[in-house]
């Protein structure tokens, strides 16, 4: 917490240092995109029968450098693509990843937007927000099918809906991670600036077990584990799931769609970027998959590359993400346009305390894609395997103390 | 009086141009480049979104105004009475030193998560307290100077007129120290305002220039966020003006160094 919150306040005393840095950034630039175009351009030709050779599975001759952005730091929320570069998916596909973690701090989609990465991984209400102030990316992938969010209280609390945080102290996070609570709001026609009390969270549950506030904002697979990786002082065992009342968002109708691999507007007109887009997000698929067949082993993965939490929290966080990919019924990242549509609706229709909505207009048509999704499905169903996820049952995880 | 303004306004116009100039040069760059607004938001949005939401602006700035406020007074009275403890027990002095010193290398970011949950997250109390003892140190260190650091001589022609410690206290150290004060308020008044912003980062009521800086940065709403930075350097500055104000109007003697 220490890092991300010092360099937060960083960036935010060192604005008048981005004006500079983006004059002298924009002079910059300019010129060296052109020759990188120039010679992608003299250098399509040889490179398209490469990327071809791999894509057929033949010889790879040169790796491509790859970089994608998370939103933050490993954990098995990323596993799939920890396991896609661990098990040698990537480099199957011809593909050098390197996986640039990120923090509370770090916004991946501006990030990817700004060419310092070739992808990222966000929310799409986020990235919605960055498209309409002018940052060019695609949805390319939609992995998590739903919302991971819950409200979490105490079972005694008698909040069972969100019509019952009338008057009551709510937890959210901010930054962003807090329109489906005031979408929740707006449905019981309550009015998030008078109508209740906001208190945002720290990254932690401590607010709730302190019972400082009546309702924690939590995702399925992070902190409601936490909660359950707590002892209960009474009966000196680690708290039980009917200790608490649960609110899903998406039982409530304003769920929004969180985890996708987002692209480069601008590069996708370029053949080789689509080329390896399609390869990323082939290849980032058949890493998840192995994720919903093998819980135990992608979080041995993710351990290893340094999760902050132990190994049972990190089984949990698997199972809980496996519940958000799959079944994915049209098939593994396949944006399903009502759930887009629902999304983009909460994104323009809900006012957060400061009375600003996420967006303001519908964000362009193409501002996702399921072509490479599509394709990705087709050559992964062509191996034998199983892109749906029908039939996916998730697996029962014991945690323990401090996710150990 | 004429002449005074006059006077007046050759200080102020430089600063004013030089800020016209920049903001144009930036305005001019960010339209002749078409730099979008997820990079750097012009000052013309900026501007839109400062005076289209005064009134959310003016709550916000008044809410962390408000634990400044009360960060600055706490901190301030627990420096000068350390100071008065100090200046005459030396024992105090020894052990008060180090440990203010020690209290002021204390990161804010380490702090105020751990009063947040020493205290009610939920409550204005670990806000107040982060920014009081941000302003404890240049305090005591200020005043503790400014009660010691008399001339020997009128220390020496008190005491050999039989002076109690309490008199010397107050017709000597006392006025010493009032100028130190102030020095210590200028820098203190401003300090306590971004420590009030800062100390909102770390969660708590989301109604003040930190979470909202911070919120509006994270849902790509520079524009947004820039406007509130806006607010908060406006906050600082009255703090600092009315420090000023105070001490032209109570000292008017002190301070005044420029127009010479």
């Amino acid at each position: 917490m220490r890092n991300i919150a010092r360099s937060r306040w960083t960036r935010v005393a060192s604005l008048a240092a981005v004006g500079v840095l983006a004059l002298s950034a924009c002079g910059g630039s300019d010129s060296s995109s052109e020759t990188a175009t120039e010679e992608t351009a003299t250098d399509t030709a040889t490179e398209e029968t490469e990327a071809e050779d791999a894509a057929s599975g033949e010889e790879c001759t040169e790796l491509t450098p790859a970089s994608l952005q998370l939103q933050w730091f490993v954990q098995a929320q990323f596993a799939g693509y920890y396991a896609a570069k661990d098990l040698g998916f990537y480099e199957a596909a011809c593909i050098d990843v390197t996986i640039l973690e990120g923090g509370v701090d770090i916004v991946p989609q501006t990030v990817l937007a700004q060419g310092g990465a070739d992808f990222a991984i966000s929310w799409v209400p986020k990235a919605l927000a960055s498209i309409e102030q002018g940052a060019g990316i695609v949805d390319v992938a939609q992995v998590f099918q739903r919302s991971g969010t819950l409200q979490v209280s105490w079972a005694d609390s008698g909040i069972t809906t969100p019509a019952d945080f009338a008057g009551k102290k709510i937890g959210n996070w901010g930054f962003g991670n807090e329109y489906e609570i005031f979408a929740a709001l707006g449905e019981e026609g309550i009015d998030p600036a008078s109508g209740v009390e906001l208190v945002q969270q720290q990254f932690d549950m401590l607010a709730l077990l302190n019972r400082e506030i009546d309702a924690a904002q939590a995702m399925t697979y992070n902190e409601y584990a936490q909660l359950l990786e707590a002892v209960n002082p009474d009966t000196g065992e680690l708290y039980q799931p009917e200790d608490f009342n649960v609110i899903n968002y998406n039982d409530y109708g304003v769920g929004m769609l969180q985890d996708a691999i987002w692209a480069s507007r601008d590069r996708l007109a370029d053949a080789d970027y689509q080329d390896l887009t399609e390869r990323f997000v082939t290849a980032s698929f058949e890493g998840w998959i192995y994720c919903r067949d093998n819980p135990q082993e992608c979080a041995d993965i993710v351990t290893a590359n340094g999760s902050q939490l132990g190994a049972s929290h990190q089984l949990w966080m698997m199972n809980e993400i496996n519940k958000l990919v799959w079944p994915s019924p049209n098939g593994i990242g396949i944006v399903d346009a009502n759930d887009w549509d629902s999304t983009v609706f909460v994104s323009i229709n809900t006012p957060n305390l400061e009375g600003a909505t996420v967006i303001t207009e519908v964000p362009p048509a193409d501002s996702y894609t399921n072509q490479f999704a599509e394709a990705a499905n087709a050559a992964l169903q062509a191996k034998g395997l199983n892109t749906t996820g029908d039939g996916f049952s998730p697996i029962t995880v014991e945690l323990k103390e401090g996710g150990a | 009086m004429s002449e005074a303004w006059a006077d007046r306004l050759k200080f102020v116009w430089p600063p004013v141009l030089i800020a016209l100039v920049f903001l144009g040069a930036w305005q001019l760059l960010v339209v002749s480049r078409d730099i979008k607004p997820f990079v750097l938001p012009a000052p013309t949005l900026i501007a839109e979104n400062f005076f289209g939401g005064l009134d959310l602006m003016w709550g916000t700035a008044y809410y962390t105004g408000t634990t400044a406020l009360l960060g600055l007074v706490f901190g301030t009275i627990a420096g000068l009475v350390m100071a008065l403890l100090a200046q005459r027990f030396i024992v105090v002095n020894n052990l008060i030193t180090p440990l203010a010193a020690g209290l002021a290398a204390v990161p804010i970011i380490a702090l105020t998560p751990i009063l947040n949950n020493m205290f009610s997250i939920t409550s204005r109390t670990p806000r107040v307290l982060v920014t009081a003892i941000i302003v404890f140190f240049p305090m005591l260190v200020n005043v503790t100077r400014g009660l010691v650091q008399v001339q020997p001589v009128q220390l020496e022609l008190m005491r050999s007129m039989n002076a109690q410690p309490r008199t010397v206290l107050r017709s000597l150290r006392v006025p010493n120290a009032i100028p130190f004060f102030f020095t210590g308020m200028k820098v203190a008044a401003p300090l306590a305002v971004i420590a009030a912003l800062v100390a909102e980062y770390f969660g708590g009521p989301q109604q003040g220039l930190g979470s909202r800086i911070a919120s509006s940065a994270a849902n790509t709403a520079y524009g947004r966020a820039w406007a509130y930075v806006v607010a908060a350097i406006i906050t600082g500055l009255v703090f600092y003006l009315i420090v000023v104000a105070v001490e032209r109007w109570t000292t008017p003697w002190t301070g005044r160094t420029r127009s010479a």
